[in-house]
């Protein structure tokens, strides 16, 4: 009886002290696809950058005091595997903030789980306009964001489009998956915004290796500026059939264009046609280059560096709510997000007020650049039409 | 004016002789062994990534990404495409003993969820070794766009169409001809009779299964610089091209190749009318033709006797 009182009471102070070792660190958590689909890069370089702030965080005595632990669930692109390791991170990891995920379209499987548990999300990589909307009946939204955002991006495209003397046929098309039509609804809204008819709209399928029957139909309409939504691969195979029936118009293109998957597709020569707005170009500051430096034996391809940045900045406006909030208790911690004071001078832009309670995206229009390549490299962009622009041309 | 239909015709083929290959590949196991390989995607795409990857040892380049351009050139290209198809003949005729072989002759499909089962083992070994990113298989005779009576081609599509037509052919031949075709074609009819005329059956449902797959290898190579490779694309072709075999008949070779290439013409045309209406009235079509002749356009009628 009694040694056996005395192993509860052991196994009760080991329970105690491991669980006391646990309280002291501050874990946080990314969710997202590590592995299975082509966007999984763009995911371990948002990892990398999250882990690069976190080290920088405990190389300087961790946070409130605590060390900070990364831990990282693949969802492999499944919504459901992403539901899963949602409730893995917050119940059972007891994470404090979650990052990611990698694809729009599993945020939106899961955004209710933020914000019923309290537990910020703030996603680095997914660009879905939805994702960090208020969800149905009101309440805190948890949903926040330091990445591009397909709505602004198209704000940019559109107003480029309406203030191109040489743009007088407009034509938009798009892949007919989730991420596609997405983008096709926003071009057609803020097109509306902005008084744009479109003359031709056009769909394809993401596989689709061939789509002169589309671009014939464009060209018949006498479209000279496509706007497209879609992703790296397709929207290569479209330039490829552009070069088939020898047809060029002006292409305005989704941020997918910057992917290394598009530059294969395209080839070297078809890629320099479309331009596109991201929030790094290979024209990086000193700065940024010291953290591509950091980096860069890890990062799996070039073009994810922007990811890098939106995870490290990430990471670290979560730090600067945690400190000005004193804890890391999910309300407190939105409630800081949403009021941060201060500036914090980050990778991407110096951020002042990156949040409220209405924005919940800390990188806007303003802050994206336009892109394009050249000579197998994402250079800036600009030219008469981007310098006259002023913010009052975006319509959003 | 008639430029964007000879486009459509010429794309649809080009497209077209890629769904009558694998359509072929699901003919020849339905044929012999009455199963089909549901993992041929899966199978497209490995073909692919062989190939590259034997491209990557002769061209001496460091990473699947910096395979030069020129690197598929004079008799590399035939290489690969001789060492996918034995490899993915070879994981063919694991995927008939180890997924089919089991369930042969027995009621139930269970070989149904066993071969999606060995696609979905295959696709993670493949993303294990190859990781999530597409790769670039470049073409042999070159990238530029041929032009024909105002329609753009470019040569590896011609390259895929002429391969397709020869294969075809040459299968064709093989089974109407050879002693091996003939004892297929016997194992088809009735695997009781022929086993009774002293065909080894089983070697023949192993033979059709290994040239199913080796075809299905074969034909990512030949899709690879086209479409870019990825551990993914194989799916969507393989759907495709099983579609176009019921539309020409399962059982039936050459109604399989008719399918895929009809299905290809069809789509593109279809694309210059309303291009979101494509998977719609292809899948129309096969209701219609399935109501018709419920065994294909050219298929044989079964006839169960119960």
């Amino acid at each position: 009886m009694r040694t056996g009182r005395t192993i509860m009471a052991t196994i009760a102070a080991l329970a105690l002290s491991t669980s006391v070792a646990f309280a002291e660190d501050i874990k946080v958590g990314f969710n997202g696809d590590l592995s299975a689909s082509p966007s999984a890069l763009s995911g371990q370089a948002g990892v990398l950058g999250i882990q690069a702030a976190i080290d920088d965080i405990n190389a300087v005595g961790g946070l409130l005091g605590r060390k900070v632990i990364l831990v990282t669930r693949d969802d492999l692109s499944q919504p459901p595997k992403s539901i899963q390791n949602m409730s893995d991170l917050i119940d059972n990891e007891k994470v404090t903030v979650v990052f990611g995920p990698t694809n729009s379209g599993n945020a939106l499987a899961w955004k209710h789980i933020p914000n019923q548990k309290h537990v910020p999300s703030i996603g680095m990589v997914g660009s879905g306009t939805d994702i960090t909307k208020p969800g149905p009946g009101g309440g805190d939204n948890y949903m926040f964001r330091v990445s591009m955002v397909d709505r602004s991006q198209v704000a940019g495209l559109m107003v480029y489009a309406k203030n191109n003397p040489k743009s007088k046929k407009i034509g938009y098309m798009a892949e007919t998956t989730g991420y596609g039509q997405g983008g096709l609804k926003d071009i057609q809204e803020i097109g509306d915004l902005q008084g744009i008819k479109p003359v031709a709209v056009e769909r394809f399928g993401v596989a689709d290796t061939d789509m002169t029957s589309q671009l014939n139909k464009m060209k018949e309409a006498g479209v000279d500026t496509i706007v497209v939504w879609a992703q790296g691969t397709p929207t290569g195979q479209l330039l490829r059939s552009m070069e088939k029936i020898n047809y060029f118009p002006l292409v305005l293109s989704s941020w997918a264009a910057d992917n290394k998957s598009f530059f294969d597709a395209a080839g070297e020569k078809l890629a320099e046609l479309p331009i596109f707005m991201r929030t790094l170009t290979d024209d990086l500051t000193p700065k940024q280059q010291k953290l591509f430096a950091r980096v860069s034996a890890k990062l799996p391809s070039t073009p994810a560096f922007p990811f890098v940045v939106h995870g490290y900045d990430a990471m670290m406006l979560y730090a600067e709510a945690v400190k000005q909030a004193g804890s890391d208790d999910g309300q407190k911690v939105h409630d800081a997000l949403e009021n941060l004071k201060g500036t914090y001078d980050g990778y991407a832009k110096t951020y002042k007020a990156p949040f409220s309670a209405t924005q919940h995206e800390a990188l806007t229009t303003a802050d994206f650049k336009w892109a394009h390549w050249q000579a197998g490299k994402l250079r800036s962009y600009s030219d008469d039409i981007i310098k006259k622009l002023t913010a009052a041309d975006f319509k959003i | 004016m008639l430029a964007p239909y000879i486009q459509a015709m010429l794309s649809g083929l080009a497209v077209g002789g890629i769904y009558a290959l694998i359509a072929l590949s699901f003919s020849i196991t339905f044929t012999t062994t009455n199963t089909l390989n549901f993992s041929q995607g899966e199978f497209v795409s490995f073909g692919a990534f062989v190939g590259i990857t034997v491209l990557l040892f002769m061209s001496g380049a460091t990473s699947l990404s910096a395979i030069p351009l020129s690197a598929s050139g004079g008799l590399n290209y035939p290489i690969v495409l001789t060492v996918a198809g034995v490899l993915s003949g070879l994981i063919g005729i694991v995927i008939f003993v180890a997924a089919v072989r089991p369930f042969t002759g027995k009621p139930g499909m269970s070989w149904v969820m066993s071969t999606i089962g060995f696609g979905i083992l295959l696709q993670n070994v493949g993303l294990l070794v190859w990781g999530p990113a597409p790769a670039n298989l470049p073409a042999p005779l070159g990238d530029n766009v041929i032009r024909v009576l105002g329609a753009g081609v470019r040569p590896q599509e011609l390259l895929d169409l002429s391969a397709a037509v020869v294969i075809m052919i040459a299968y064709d031949l093989l089974m109407r001809k050879s002693r091996v075709g003939k004892a297929m074609r016997a194992v088809a009819h009735s695997p009781q009779t022929a086993s009774l005329m002293g065909i080894n059956v089983q070697a023949m449902m192993i033979g059709a299964y290994a040239a199913s797959s080796a075809l299905a290898g074969i034909a990512g190579v030949l899709i690879a610089p086209v479409s870019t490779a990825s551990l993914f694309m194989g799916l969507g072709f393989a759907l495709k091209a099983f579609a176009g075999a019921i539309i020409g008949g399962l059982s039936n070779a050459r109604g399989c190749i008719f399918g895929g290439f009809a299905l290809g013409v069809i789509e593109s045309y279809v694309g210059l009318w309303q291009a979101q209406w494509r998977e719609i009235a292809v899948f129309v079509l096969i209701i219609i033709v399935l109501a018709v002749k419920p065994n294909g356009l050219f298929g044989a009628r079964l006839v169960e006797k119960v």
